[in-house]
């Protein structure tokens, strides 16, 4: 396996921008200058912008804040220029420099509001969120939009039923493979269902489910420019799951943004290469990516069930990120009768936690339109989509319910979660 | 799982895994980044280096340079490539119009002229061989498109130009401006109308209108009609600086036509290695987060570009090498040979014709003429054989040799 030298990535991160040649192939596609004047787009506050960032000066401009990190940019530069990464170690320069606003410090910790909310208090908490005055109040006082989607607490949370449920009996000694599954915020606090259908679908493949200790894997906090607190969450993460990953042993997540961040987003951003950083992100793997595997080795089971439905499917930003393609895709072919549309719309505006910022939620809806529209046109009355801050906006945004695709496969296997 | 791959976005990789897909192989196209189709004019010039037709230039090539990517797969193969890309765009409601019998005369950004054998429909009343008065009109906050400049400069060839600003609605001003900013702006019908009276109202005897090619991204055609009736004059399409519009509107129809057919396409993937066995290439790697990610090769099209789209680079030390997977290329022995002692030298400068070396299946070939690999294809720019600036025929190449490849990989040609 190669890795990439230490200094090479400070290097392709630094001094990529000497690769770029100015086309706006970046600009023409970043869905946040398409919907806003306030941001002028990646050329701009990336390679451009950056040449005139040195230590000790004041940041040059303000508008790289408006960059929701989708990372569209990456994504089509012929050159390779590495824009959203840029314009991420602005933000936190820029946040070093000026300091960072108590609504940012909340909305970024989610590990924390979520223990707040979860648990035989949720309905109290949901019913206090859901109460439009208060959110008033809150968009007034803390600045996060009124009509922003915000998820509901859970009664229960994915750990407790985890610890408390009868692990599956193996039959014949000891399983063929271990994974450990990094959940992270959302299907603990708020979509536990999602944790059920992940173990499920890897328990029906003879696959056992370890579960260490885990916090948030800090990517909130890294977006709002909060490089110290991502820091002691990585750190605790790597502390966490290094053991595993030493050994070999996978971790599994179905949150493309948690994923990611254990691979790529946390180690890169924050300067973190030791040895076992680097191996945490070498044995992480979005769900899909990992059944893909065992697909191609010959080992994932194929019993399904027909399930004759025709549905849009939005790959988010998050995922297309890992460069891995469509893992989702790639697994769900397999069932019968299932046919999945992708949307082909960039990005459905909510960025983790950008789309809840009120200066930044009616950006957010625009730059989501065009996905809207898709969904919405697509006649479907379900979406489905790998991310959960997504699958809350498109919700929000098109008004249909939206799934991640491991349900629909714990589906297809016909297994009840 | 997905073992055809292609390798690369632009016109050959896009055309080559159209003609896969078609074939029922499922292929999945690899891109580091979108290909050339986004910077370039959106026209196919298949030959331009002089007053030839495109048809007797490429026949021509057959005897004269053998190792030529058009004498490699002949002129049958260039027509058939041609007639499904025009079935294509007319299926996309984005037509093009011409072929290999003449090439047209179309005006650049500069107001020279340029020579495209094949252009969108909407370009195609730009022919400055039609005669009669043309105005050319646009934005003062489209930078890089000044009609009076082309005007002027058309003027200065015996045609009857004169060159126009148009004022910007009030309600579509925005801060910044890319060719993007503006197709958006003319998907929307009120503002064409806006500007079709604004056309009206300073034709004069102009009977043709020449705009920048950011008549819309979803509808040109409408667009362009929309215009016409508004203004009434015809209405044409001069191609500008990247982004451009019509490369974009050609790899949507694409991308759309390659998944109707059931490929797929992963753009921001880059192949950095691969691995074979008895001249069968088996795995490649691309670049991922955190770990590289193989896929199974059953067979694969490398088409990569040139220097230019990064399919091969050239470094200051004078190696040549192709990035993808890393086959022998065709080059100047030592940077001293690279180029010609004057800059427009009618020889063209050598390094411009380096590549990979392939044989008539377009299999890639070795030092000694050797097939390095039998179930690889390489088409586009990354051909070695072929000084496309200086023939103008890139595009032309890429669009021809890229189906032929796909075609001859999917066991379509004997
Ligand atoms: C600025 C400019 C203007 C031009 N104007 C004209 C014109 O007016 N008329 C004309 O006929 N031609 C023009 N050309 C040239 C012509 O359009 C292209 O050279 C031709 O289309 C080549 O197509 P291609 O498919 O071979 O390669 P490209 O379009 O260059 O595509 C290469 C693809 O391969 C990908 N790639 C490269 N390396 C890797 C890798 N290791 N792994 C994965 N993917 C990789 C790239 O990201 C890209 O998607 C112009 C070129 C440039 C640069
Ligand atoms: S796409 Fe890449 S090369 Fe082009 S302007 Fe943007 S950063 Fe520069
Ligand atoms: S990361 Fe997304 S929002 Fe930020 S500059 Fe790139 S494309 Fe635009
Ligand atoms: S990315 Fe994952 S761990 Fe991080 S806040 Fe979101 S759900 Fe939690």
């Amino acid at each position: 396996m190669t890795v990439i030298p230490e200094d090479q990535i400070e290097h392709s991160l630094e001094q990529s921008l000497d690769y770029c040649i100015k086309c706006n192939i970046c600009t023409a596609a970043c869905p946040v200058s398409a919907a806003t004047d306030r941001f002028p787009g990646p050329k701009y506050v990336g390679p451009q912008a950056q040449r005139f960032r040195h230590e000790r000066q004041p940041s040059p401009d303000e508008s790289v804040d408006y960059c929701s990190g989708c990372r569209v940019c990456n994504e089509v530069c012929p050159t390779g220029v590495r824009i959203a990464e840029l314009n991420a170690r602005a933000r936190a320069r820029m946040a070093a420099e000026r300091g960072i606003p108590l609504r940012n410090r909340l909305i970024s910790r989610s590990g924390l509001i979520g223990r707040l909310g979860a648990g035989p208090q949720a309905p109290l908490a949901n019913a206090l969120l859901g109460f439009k005055p208060l959110r008033v109040i809150i968009e007034r006082t803390l600045g996060i939009a009124r009509e922003a989607p915000l998820p509901a607490f859970s009664r229960y949370t994915f750990r407790s039923w985890f610890r408390r449920r009868r692990a599956p009996q193996t039959t014949n000694g000891a399983p063929k493979r271990q994974v450990v599954y990094f959940h992270g915020c959302s299907a603990n606090y708020y979509e536990p269902w999602i944790g059920k259908a992940v173990v499920a679908v890897l328990e029906h493949n003879g696959v056992e489910v370890l579960l260490p200790r885990q916090r948030c894997c800090g990517l909130p906090l890294l977006s709002n420019g909060d490089f110290a607190a991502a820091r002691r969450a990585h750190e605790a993460n790597v502390a966490f799951l290094a053991p595993y990953a030493l050994r070999n042993i996978p971790i599994v997540g179905a949150s493309t943004s948690c994923t990611l961040t254990l691979k790529e987003e946390a180690p890169e951003l924050l300067g973190m290469h030791s040895d076992t950083v680097r191996a945490v992100a070498r044995q992480t793997y979005d769900i899909f990516e990992f059944l893909r595997m065992l697909h191609e080795r010959g080992e994932l089971r194929t019993d399904f069930h027909p399930i004759e439905r025709t549905l849009p499917y939005h790959p988010p930003c998050q995922l297309r990120a890992h460069r891995i393609g469509r893992p989702a895709l790639d697994v769900l072919e397999l069932v019968p009768g299932l046919r999945l549309v992708e949307t082909h719309a960039s990005c459905c505006g909510i960025a983790g936690t950008y789309g809840l910022k009120v200066e930044k939620y009616q950006i957010s809806m625009n730059v989501g339109a065009p996905l809207f529209e898709t969904v919405r046109r697509s006649g479907a009355n379900l979406a489905l989509c790998d991310s959960e801050t997504c699958r809350w906006q498109i919700s929000h945004g098109a008004g249909v319910a939206a799934r991640h695709p491991i349900e629909i496969l714990a589906e297809a296997y016909g297994l009840v979660t | 799982m997905r073992t055809t791959i292609v390798i690369g976005a632009g016109l050959s990789g896009l055309m080559g895994a159209l003609a896969l897909a078609e074939a029922g192989l499922r292929p999945l196209l690899l891109a580091k980044g979108q290909g050339a189709t986004h910077w370039t004019a959106g026209t196919i010039d298949v030959w331009g280096a002089d007053e030839r037709s495109p048809r007797e230039a490429v026949q021509a090539i057959r005897a004269s340079q053998s190792y030529h990517p058009y004498a490699l797969i002949g002129v049958h193969a260039v027509e058939e490539a041609i007639a499904r890309f025009r079935a294509l765009t007319e299926a996309s409601r984005y037509p093009y119009v011409g072929g290999l019998e003449r090439n047209v005369p179309l005006p650049t950004a500069a107001g020279a002229l340029r020579p495209a054998a094949l252009m969108p429909v909407t370009m195609a009343a730009g022919d400055m061989r039609l005669g009669g008065d043309v105005l050319i009109a646009g934005f003062r906050e489209l930078r890089d498109f000044y009609p009076p400049f082309i005007a002027a400069n058309l003027a200065a060839q015996g045609i009857a130009a004169r060159g126009m600003y148009l004022t910007l609605p009030p309600a579509f001003r925005r801060r910044e401006y890319t060719t993007i900013t503006f197709a958006r702006m003319f998907d929307d019908p009120a503002f064409r109308s806006e500007i079709g009276r604004q056309l009206r109202a300073h034709r004069g005897n102009a009977s043709r209108i020449g705009l920048p090619a950011v008549l819309g991204l979803r509808d040109p055609l409408g667009a362009v009609a929309h215009l016409q009736n508004e203004s009434g004059a015809q209405v044409f399409e001069i191609p500008t600086l990247p982004p451009s519009v019509p490369g974009i509107r050609l790899f949507t129809l694409f991308q759309n036509a390659i998944e109707q057919a059931g490929g797929r396409l992963q753009i921001g993937s880059e192949v950095i290695r691969g691995e074979g066995q008895d001249r069968h290439l088996t795995t490649i790697w691309s670049e991922a987060a955190a770990r590289q990610q193989a896929h199974r090769v059953e067979r694969a099209l490398l088409a990569t570009g040139g220097i230019a789209g990064g399919g091969i680079r050239a470094d200051h030390t004078g190696i040549v090498r192709e990035t993808a997977l890393d086959l022998p290329v065709r080059a100047p022995a030592s940077r001293a040979d690279w180029f010609a002692p004057r800059f427009l030298d009618p020889q063209g400068h050598a390094i411009y014709a380096a590549g990979v070396a392939a044989d008539a299946r377009l299999r890639p070939l070795g030092a000694d003429g050797e097939i390095v690999y039998e179930n690889v294809a390489v088409a586009g720019a990354t051909l070695a054989g072929a000084d496309t600036v200086r023939e103008r025929s890139r595009s032309g190449v890429a669009l021809a040799t890229g189906w032929a490849a796909g075609r001859i990989l999917a066991g379509l040609v004997s």
